[in-house]
């Protein structure tokens, strides 16, 4: 089985989701922000960027990503961390964060775009609906997984555009399970990260 | 009126950091990895934000600790973590987040909070939990000045440190997502700058 790195960038929201108990097991290393550039990843094959990891620290590390994709190795980019920045081949684009939907009556219009995806065996599209920052155009022979408003997706697979692949999303649940805050959050971690170790 | 230093915090979603300068006159800004370079001796206030590489805040405690003994003032927003000076001990969070246990208390006054309605605080858009949803725990001696419902968790203390300088704690998001707010908590930015810069 491989294994699993996550990148550290000490912040408090981190810290809870990497080094506490419900889901620090899932991880067999943790590196520092400012300790990736020495840090050897040869034993690692999924390399997560955590919610909210500022872009402008990893924009220097993109060789660093093109190469462990080229190794045939998985990058895992969560929400609000600038994927395009660092990482080939993303579309992203701003929208307003609605945040409110859930007071306001209405609905983020999320859809499951491929039902048949073993994802969905570990995570349910309610514990994948609070808000998502930005949406994602699919790069052509990748699988968008959820889509919202019919306007793009939110969370995609793509095998193509490397030798590896690339999972990206623009939902942020380690941010909010690092806050306590929003419980679908965690239920969604609870489903998302042992479907990444089975994978 | 001193100057008060405002650590950029990381960026994420982009659109999460309001204009501080133009709500206080007093304010300089520094980036977080830029803190060894500055000679904190010219700033009355080093104000931190819950989005803050905290490990390596750690690699700076020596620095923040004679600013402190010289009198300055440290303002510190989020969850503790990463404990980087003897006064600050990790967070607890509220054992159930029930809205009787979110609910703001004010138990001492403060030129922070002067007019500030607790109930702005408790609620935002009539949902409760934005403003804290636990302790950073205060040290022997500081005074605290909220609590968290019947469990009496104090999440905002002030701490006067018998060997110089004074700790302001907020053991929720930044004070400053107030800024522009339409009731009560739009003074605490002002206020805040001011009491933090010496008035």
């Amino acid at each position: 089985m491989g294994k699993i790195a996550i990148i550290d960038t000490g912040t408090y929201y981190h810290h809870r989701v990497i080094h506490e108990d419900r889901f620090g097991h899932f991880f067999d290393q943790a590196i520092y922000i400012l300790d990736l550039c020495k840090t050897d990843l040869s034993a690692i094959t999924t390399l997560i960027v955590p919610c909210r990891t500022d872009p402008a620290h990893l924009v220097a590390h993109r060789k660093l990503f093109a190469d462990f994709l080229n190794d045939g190795k998985t990058v895992v980019a969560m929400g609000s961390t600038g994927p395009d920045k660092w990482l080939d081949d993303i579309n992203w684009r701003f929208t307003p964060t609605n945040f409110w939907w859930w007071k306001e009556g209405g609905s983020l219009n999320l859809e499951i775009a491929e039902p048949e995806h073993s994802l969905f065996d570990y995570v349910k599209l309610a514990d994948a609906t609070w808000h998502h920052h930005g949406l994602l155009t699919p790069p052509a022979g990748a699988t968008s997984l959820i889509n919202a408003n019919k306007a793009g997706s939110i969370f995609y697979d793509d095998r193509v555009t490397s030798p590896g692949r690339k999972i990206v999303t623009t939902l942020d649940p380690m941010y909010h399970h690092g806050n306590h805050f929003m419980p679908a959050t965690s239920r969604f971690l609870d489903g998302f990260l042992p479907w990444l170790k089975s994978q | 009126m001193g100057i008060c230093l405002f650590i950029n915090p990381i960026k994420g979603a982009g659109d999460d950091l309001p204009d501080i300068g133009s709500h206080a006159p007093n304010t300089a800004f520094v980036d977080q990895y830029d803190l060894d370079k500055t000679d904190l001796s010219q700033f009355a206030a080093l104000i931190l934000p819950a989005h803050i590489d905290q490990r390596f805040l750690g690699t700076r405690s020596d620095q923040i600790t004679t600013f402190l003994d010289q009198g300055g003032t440290l303002v510190f927003n989020g969850h503790v973590a990463w404990p980087m000076l003897p006064e600050l001990k990790p967070f607890v969070p509220l054992e159930r987040q029930s809205l009787e246990n979110l609910m703001i208390y004010r138990v001492n006054h403060h030129p922070v909070f002067d007019g500030v309605d607790c109930n702005d605080l408790t609620f935002k858009r009539g949902v409760a939990g934005f403003y804290a949803r636990g302790s950073n725990p205060p040290p022997d001696g500081a005074i605290p000045l909220h609590v968290l419902g019947k469990e009496q968790l104090v999440c905002d203390w002030l701490y006067e440190r018998p060997k110089g300088g004074r700790i302001l704690m907020h053991s929720g998001n930044d004070l400053w997502m107030y800024i522009g707010s339409q009731n009560s908590t739009s003074r605490i930015v002002p206020q805040l700058c001011a009491w933090a810069g010496g008035e």
